[in-house]
């Protein structure tokens, strides 16, 4: 039995995720070292950083999918690393996961997508559970296509019926990956405006990364950003602050969308 | 303990209570965490409550109210099930009132609003008549042979252009398919072919033994396996394993957009997926067939040792039995086979759907259709060797 490992965040129940010296990667092959931060409750959290950086790497990380090199992630005080059986079940079904590309199960149409993991989790009649579902799928704008199937849908419409089954059991915590990305203007300030609706009013806290600069200045409240060279975080806070003030030249050139020649 | 326990947990009394105050008027009280777990049962119950409510009196005049006070918090489930009362109330229609709700909650209510819109009327979809049904499954069939003509003229295309231009044919995906397909099939093809000599020995030393001719199963043996088993159950695997192989290989590709790239960039997908695969299959097809032939005979000359038949009995029967002729039309009948069964593979994987499933279904419809295609082929040949004797 493992000693517990305990916050190391003094304000504890604010706390949604506490990731603690955890080290990314793939066997000897390390991603990002001794990463330490906090993301608290109903907070909207963006991990930022050029492609290849292990941005989606470190996610899997977070979520417990992938086992982390070294270190530990505390999901809701909960360490996801080591625990087991039906307490890492539990944990599991604490957060909903979007993944890059959307990853439905292609044999179900949206409907049934979403309402699967209802119909594991829940007691609920199969009416009931396709109003719910219904609910999820209005919320992204799908509401007419819940009989279509992932193959009849475009690439945008599928993240976004991922989106909806990611909240298919209303979990605390959502992990979205490039949700906006490949998303028109119109449909990603949408979907903008629902992820702060539901952070402000249900209190869901929001992992996401992403690479759109104008949805990230108009939703997060605390980015970070890793980088590939250094394996670890070379910036934190409100991505609006550091737009305008950071003097790490890798920082204000992504901020700025400097292009790598200009800079060298 | 269940899963559903360990999450329902902290929700041992009901988050929602039905209340009748009097003829026209009912409340349900909501309170503690209303979630899509704590709705379980609880949900049903008040629905059916309600139901039994408005089968008394008039409906018009019947006001539910539904209290949030006490509500700890709300999910997204908890709003479904508000908006469920509120629906039912609609279509029965009475009056919905909602009391004590925290103001954080409204702005996602208002987000499904006009809540008709999730209640859709269930679509019936038209039973197809049996004519319909039988005129598009023959459709479907002249549209599969027609697709297997244009196929196989590409093919023949390709194939003879490849011979006018042997530089241009992906040479390293035709090893890999042949070792793939050949190298790695032979522990299989010789396993079966050595079972199938025994059993063909034994099934006809019984019969023959009545008759006294047990020194003619070895002859009948040989002929039999070189000219028809041995190609047969060759092409059979080959169809089980390479032809399944390539269809998910292509299908695989298919799904992912990688043979359309090839399209768009002006590449024949024949040329380049179809012809080094269908090359393959003509290289090994023969060979895997004289190594099954030569592996099936040896286990009938074993087998027939138990009937006191000397090897050099067995081969001296043999060679007055069995000509060059018989087994060069063995081998030939392979080589087509070969063609037959790596060209359905590329042909079911470049059909292939979108989706995982499509994958699975180009792969079994893969084998299936090199066994029927097998089976035809054999059956022609075996029509023109009766009339030329070859």
């Amino acid at each position: 039995m493992n000693a517990p490992i305990t916050s190391n965040n003094p304000n504890n129940s604010k706390c949604a995720i506490d990731v603690q010296n955890l080290t990314v990667g793939y066997g000897s092959k390390i991603l990002m070292q001794n990463l330490n931060f906090t993301v608290n409750n109903g907070e909207i959290f963006v991990i930022l950083g050029g492609s290849g950086c292990g941005k989606s790497s470190l996610l899997k990380n977070l979520f417990g999918l992938y086992q982390p090199l070294a270190g530990n992630v505390l999901i809701e005080g909960q360490n996801i690393t080591t625990a087991q059986g039906a307490e890492r079940q539990k944990i599991m079904t604490s957060f909903g996961v979007m993944y890059q590309q959307g990853a439905l199960f292609g044999s179900m149409n949206l409907l049934d997508n979403v309402t699967l993991f209802m119909q594991e989790y829940t007691q609920l009649t199969e009416s009931q559970m396709n109003l719910l579902a219904r609910c999820k799928l209005d919320l992204v704008g799908l509401l007419p296509f819940e009989s279509y199937m992932p193959s009849e849908i475009s690439g945008g419409m599928q993240k976004r019926a991922a989106i909806a089954r990611a909240m298919a059991l209303d979990p605390k915590i959502l992990f979205l990956d490039e949700p906006s990305a490949g998303l028109d203007p119109i449909t990603s300030a949408d979907l903008d405006s629902t992820i702060q609706d539901l952070s402000k009013n249900l209190g869901i806290t929001f992992v996401i990364v992403s690479h759109e600069l104008a949805s990230i200045y108009a939703i997060a409240d605390k980015v970070i950003m890793l980088d590939k060279d250094a394996k670890g975080i070379i910036a934190e806070g409100d991505p609006k602050v550091l737009r305008d003030t950071s003097k790490d030249p890798r920082v204000h050139q992504f901020f700025n969308r400097i292009m790598s020649k200009d800079v060298a | 303990m269940s899963v559903s326990d360990n999450i329902s947990i902290d929700s041992k009394a009901p988050v929602a209570v039905w209340a009748q105050v009097d003829a026209t008027s009912a409340k349900v009280s909501l309170s503690g965490i209303v979630n899509v777990y704590s709705l379980g049962g609880v949900w049903t119950q008040i629905r059916e409550s309600q139901d039994a409510w408005f089968k008394q009196g008039d409906n018009k005049a019947k006001t539910i109210t539904v209290d949030t006070s006490n509500v700890a918090s709300l999910d997204g489930a908890g709003i479904a099930f508000l908006i469920a009362l509120e629906e039912a109330q609609a279509i029965a229609g009475g009056k919905f009132a909602l009391t004590g709700l925290d103001p954080r909650y409204q702005p996602l209510l208002k987000e499904f609003d006009p809540i008709a819109n999730l209640f859709p009327t269930p679509v019936v979809k038209p039973k197809r008549s049996f004519v319909v049904s039988t005129g598009m499954a023959a459709q479907n069939l002249i549209d599969d042979a027609a697709g297997l003509i244009s196929f196989t003229g590409h093919l023949f295309a390709d194939l003879v252009w490849s011979i006018r231009n042997p530089k241009q044919v992906r040479w390293g995906d035709f090893i890999n398919a042949a070792v793939e397909a050949g190298v790695a099939a032979l522990p299989i093809v010789g396993l079966v072919a050595f079972l199938i000599g025994v059993i063909l020995s034994f099934q006809a030393a019984i019969g023959m033994e009545q008759f006294g001719a047990v020194s003619f199963v070895g002859p009948l043996a040989a002929l039999g396996i070189v000219r028809e088993m041995g190609p047969l159950i060759t092409a059979i695997l080959l169809a089980g394993r390479s032809s399944a192989a390539f269809a998910a290989e292509i299908g695989t590709m298919t799904v992912n957009s990688e043979v359309d790239a090839l399209v768009s960039g002006g590449l024949s997908p024949i040329r380049f997926l179809v012809v080094p695969r269908v090359l393959a299959g003509i290289l090994v097809a023969p060979i895997l067939t004289l190594f099954a032939d030569i592996v099936s005979i040896f286990s009938s000359m074993l087998t027939m040792l138990i009937y006191g038949i000397p090897f050099v009995n067995f081969y001296n029967g043999m060679l007055a039995a069995v000509s060059i002729e018989d087994v060069l039309s063995g081998l030939l009948k392979a080589t087509l086979f070969g063609v037959v069964v790596s060209a359905m593979g590329c042909l079911r994987g470049m059909q292939t759907g979108t989706g995982a499933a499509a994958v699975g279904i180009s792969a079994t419809r893969a084998v299936v259709s090199s066994i029927v295609m097998i089976v035809l082929v054999d059956g022609i040949f075996a029509f023109i060797s009766y009339k030329t004797g070859f």
